[in-house]
């Protein structure tokens, strides 16, 4: 603990613009994965959440297998096994050289992040969606709706105001996860730091880092608050009315 | 809400500042007090008994320092050490006991402190080991958690205006370990490749430093990991081309598959670390280490568990 208040180890750390360049490369890369997982994440969850609600019991049973599945098992063996197993699969499948089949670290991290945040996506949605009272749809049926324009106009709107809140916290999830990429050398955020505190044993790399994630984890934790907050005082009989007047 | 976040963090600075000043004040009143009290009273009498008892087995060492003092009244001597290192500091996982060349080294710095031979020093547990790496070594030497670092711990210069280290115990040299179907024969076959090191290692200066003298024009990238597991597994999946680390250690993930080519470069000198101020200690552990080379015992340790 000492240490940190070191201000000898402070200036050695911000002396070096080398070393604040380098963790500013890993803050940039962490951000890039966390879009790109995120995006991912939204896909999969997406799809997976409207799958867990449909008629189709095959569907179902899928959703429910990727779900469990990837919300019981940990980031880290995940993102492991794809680290290992992903260049040897790509090797005897399309017969690349070692150099050829390797991927850039950042895709490992994408896929491990996205997909592992995709389950927890796709509950999410899943509870949206039957959260939405069933009468809604059946009523919309009534007035002519088809499926699509009952899920366009009178479900997902609704949807999406309950949802927004849990979304905005995975999105948190996803960015301090993202962090796995350390273990595979992924040169993210964390890995620059771990590579500087290794190095020079100075472990204010390790506070300088805290704060770089919690430059990008303290507005999306503040936007999940507001939105909990905004979702609380519009209650979902507003956006009923709303889709009424539509 | 605003006036609220603004107090807290208001509170949060006070306490961080207040702790700041406790703490270097606290250890100033500590040390002096130690100096005044301990020093002329506790001291004198300790050493003279300990001093007759270590004459007797060793040579004579000065254990009348502070530092010493510290460690004679906990009665153990901390140790940072290698878990995951054959030969030089590697836990046991079925007994929990820590075993190679590193940590004889610290039983026998523990028998000069206690008075005792390195076997006795065995016997009585004097030595706690924690592991460390390359990320907490100097962390918890510097905070006191630790007195000695015996961890395959290179000295290099700017290490040395960090931390005291004794006479080299061991050297080696850094070296590469490849797959025998890639078809690499040297250093210089290396271009375009990905080299796998252990985060805080020497490895890539040395490395880069042996590219650049001997103009090989191979181009590599590095890539750092925490633990050499990690480094060999991502060498047998293809994820890096080369695992590069002192060559004693590479020993050890050598197998069937894998080969280490020719390159023999980068010399690592091991020496144990010490906190810069505890000078009583640091002249100690010099004296047991120039002690053990120059009688043989570290020969014959490095005979014993195999290391060349």
């Amino acid at each position: 603990m000492s240490s940190l208040f070191n201000m000898d180890k402070w200036s050695r750390l911000f002396a070096d613009p080398e070393i604040i360049k380098g963790f500013f490369e890993g803050m940039k890369l962490t951000i890039i994965v966390s879009v790109c997982g995120l995006m991912l994440a939204l896909v999969l969850g997406i799809i997976f959440g409207v799958m867990s609600v449909s008629k189709s019991k095959v569907l179902r049973g899928i959703a429910r297998v990727y779900v469990e599945f990837f919300q019981n098992t940990p980031l880290v063996l995940q993102t492991f096994f794809y680290y290992y197993s992903l260049p040897a699969i790509r090797r005897t499948l399309f017969h690349m050289s070692v150099k050829e089949a390797r991927l850039p670290a950042n895709v490992y991290g994408i896929m491990g992040v996205g997909i592992y945040h995709g389950a927890y996506i796709s509950e999410v949605i899943r509870a949206g969606i039957e959260a939405v009272p069933k009468g809604q749809l059946e009523a919309a049926y009534s007035q002519g709706f088809t499926t699509i324009q009952a899920m366009r106009y009178i479900i997902l709107p609704q949807t999406l105001k309950m949802i927004f809140p849990p979304l905005t916290n995975q999105a948190l999830n996803l960015v301090k996860n993202s962090s796995v990429l350390a273990l595979i050398g992924g040169f993210d955020l964390m890995y620059k730091s771990n590579s500087y505190v290794c190095a020079t044993s100075n472990i204010c790399g390790y506070f300088l880092c805290a704060m770089m994630y919690f430059i990008i984890c303290f507005p999306l934790a503040r936007l999940t608050k507001y939105l909990e907050v905004r979702a609380q005082r519009n209650p979902v009989v507003k956006t009923a009315k709303k889709a009424e007047v539509v | 809400m605003k006036k609220k976040i603004l107090s807290v963090m208001l509170v949060a600075c006070m306490a961080a500042v207040s702790l700041a000043g406790c703490a270097s004040g606290s250890k100033e009143a500590e040390t002096t007090k130690a100096e005044t009290t301990a020093a002329e009273t506790t001291a004198a009498e300790t050493t003279a008994s300990v001093a007759e008892t270590t004459a007797a087995v060793a040579g004579a060492y000065d254990l009348s320092t502070e530092d010493i003092q510290n460690i004679i009244k906990r009665g153990k001597l901390e140790v940072g050490c290698k878990a995951d290192v054959l030969k030089f500091g590697y836990q046991d996982t079925a007994t929990g006991k820590y075993e190679g060349l590193e940590i004889d080294i610290s039983y026998a710095i523990a028998g000069a402190i206690f008075g005792c031979t390195m076997e006795e020093a065995k016997a009585k547990d004097l030595c706690n080991f924690t592991a460390v790496t390359a990320a907490t070594r100097g962390e918890l030497l510097d905070n006191g958690t630790i007195d000695i670092v015996a961890a395959t711990f290179t000295i290099k210069p700017d290490r040395l205006e960090l931390w005291n280290f004794s006479t080299p115990y061991f050297t080696d040299h850094v070296g590469f370990l490849v797959k025998k179907d890639a078809g690499y024969k040297s250093a210089a076959d290396l271009d375009g490749c990905i080299i796998g090191v252990a985060s805080g290692s020497s490895t890539q200066k040395a490395i880069e430093s042996y590219l650049a003298e001997n103009n090989i024009a191979a181009k590599v990238t590095f890539q750092e990991f925490d633990t050499y597991p990690l480094i060999s597994a991502a060498l047998s999946t293809g994820n890096v081309d080369c695992f590069s680390v002192d060559r004693s250690i590479l020993a050890a993930y050598n197998d069937d598959t894998t080969e280490i080519l020719p390159d023999e470069f980068g010399p690592q000198d091991y020496g144990i670390a010490t906190k810069k101020g505890n000078d009583g200690l640091t002249a100690l552990v010099d004296q047991v280490v120039n002690e053990m080379i120059s009688d043989g015992t570290m020969d014959s340790l490095l005979k014993s568990w195999g290391i060349e």
